[in-house]
């Protein structure tokens, strides 16, 4: 395995998952002991620490299939659907926000005194 | 000089068997890399900003050399030559992009079954036609870099690599750090070229170039 496949195994264990979101949430946990000046591997890491952090959220909210995090693949596929999904989600909005400004008079609730 | 660059590759897969997950947490905990090499302490560092300087400096002073050099070629220009020979390199990037666009599709599609949490199976058969079609890939890259190896871009950028081992090598003298080659000349004779492998190895797992 390569040095890049391996360190997409750390970030998707358990306990670097765990130690993430306290870095996340608790204020004095660090990932790493530099604060500042990240190596090309820290990045790399920091980037698959939020993606698998995002695939664990979608495995429980949206029951997506569990064998997402099976290899690298399935991962890698999962993550360009899912950002190609939102683009065209953010598009759609973008379209039906243009036709609310330009379309009809909306009535507001006016309030009885 | 290019001896160093042929054994290069081997030097990389032999690290990349050494190292373990508990060796990528180290190479993680911070932006330096240590390392052992016949019995004595390494280490490889980012470049601070005066080291980035430098570096700029020479690769400027390099690219200039290059340019002048009429043995070496601009990629475009070796592309035209080998043109002329009936070797055809874009017809090799047209392929590539075929099958990047082919791949991106599987892709989608099979980004598509796991959020549907669709079976098994079709995952795998999705799974296989792009290991296919990057195998196919990686046979059509490996011609080109074969084909490239020489142009003046490839040239810069292996010096560019060279420089920054040059500049980031530390060696430990009596518990203290200190930068392992005093003058650009000193690390170009530099004998023990398995140790500038491994350093300039894992200086590349540090820095974008």
């Amino acid at each position: 395995m390569n040095i890049y496949s391996l360190l997409r195994e750390l970030a998707k264990s358990v306990r670097a998952q765990n130690l993430f979101v306290a870095a996340k949430e608790v204020n004095g946990v660090y990932l790493f002991h530099n604060k500042v000046d990240f190596s090309k591997l820290q990045e790399i890491y920091l980037s698959q620490l939020y993606n698998y952090d995002s695939i664990n959220r979608d495995i429980v909210l949206d029951n997506i299939s569990k064998h997402v995090t099976d290899n690298e693949i399935y991962t890698d596929a999962y993550l360009i659907y899912k950002r190609k999904s939102i683009k065209k989600t953010i598009k759609d909005n973008k379209k039906s926000d243009v036709n609310l400004v330009v379309g009809k008079k909306i009535s507001f609730p006016t309030k009885k005194v | 000089m290019e001896d160093r660059l042929v054994d290069a590759e081997n030097i990389v897969k032999s690290m990349d068997e050494d190292i373990n997950l508990k060796r990528v947490e180290e190479l993680i905990k911070d932006n330096r890399i240590s390392f052992n090499h016949k019995d004595k302490e390494y280490r490889v560092r980012l470049l601070n900003l005066s080291e980035k300087e430098e570096l700029d400096l020479l690769r400027r002073r390099k690219f200039g050399q290059l340019m002048k050099d009429k043995d070496i070629f601009l990629e475009k220009d070796l592309i035209t030559q080998y043109k002329e020979r009936g070797i055809n390199i874009d017809e090799l990037d047209d392929q590539i992009k075929k099958i990047n666009a082919e791949e991106l599709d599987l892709q989608i599609k099979l980004g598509e079954s796991i959020s549907k949490n669709e079976n098994e199976t079709i995952l795998q058969t999705y799974k296989d036609q792009i290991i296919e079609l990057r195998t196919h890939k990686q046979v059509i890259n490996s011609q080109k870099t074969l084909l490239l190896e020489f142009s003046m871009e490839n040239s810069l950028l292996n010096y560019v690599a060279q420089i920054i081992t040059y500049l980031s090598l530390e060696e430990e003298v009596e518990g203290k750090w200190q930068r392992m080659f005093k003058s650009l000349e000193a690390f170009q004779i530099y004998e023990d070229s398995e140790l500038i492998n491994k350093a300039g190895s894992y200086s590349m797992l540090l820095q974008y170039i």
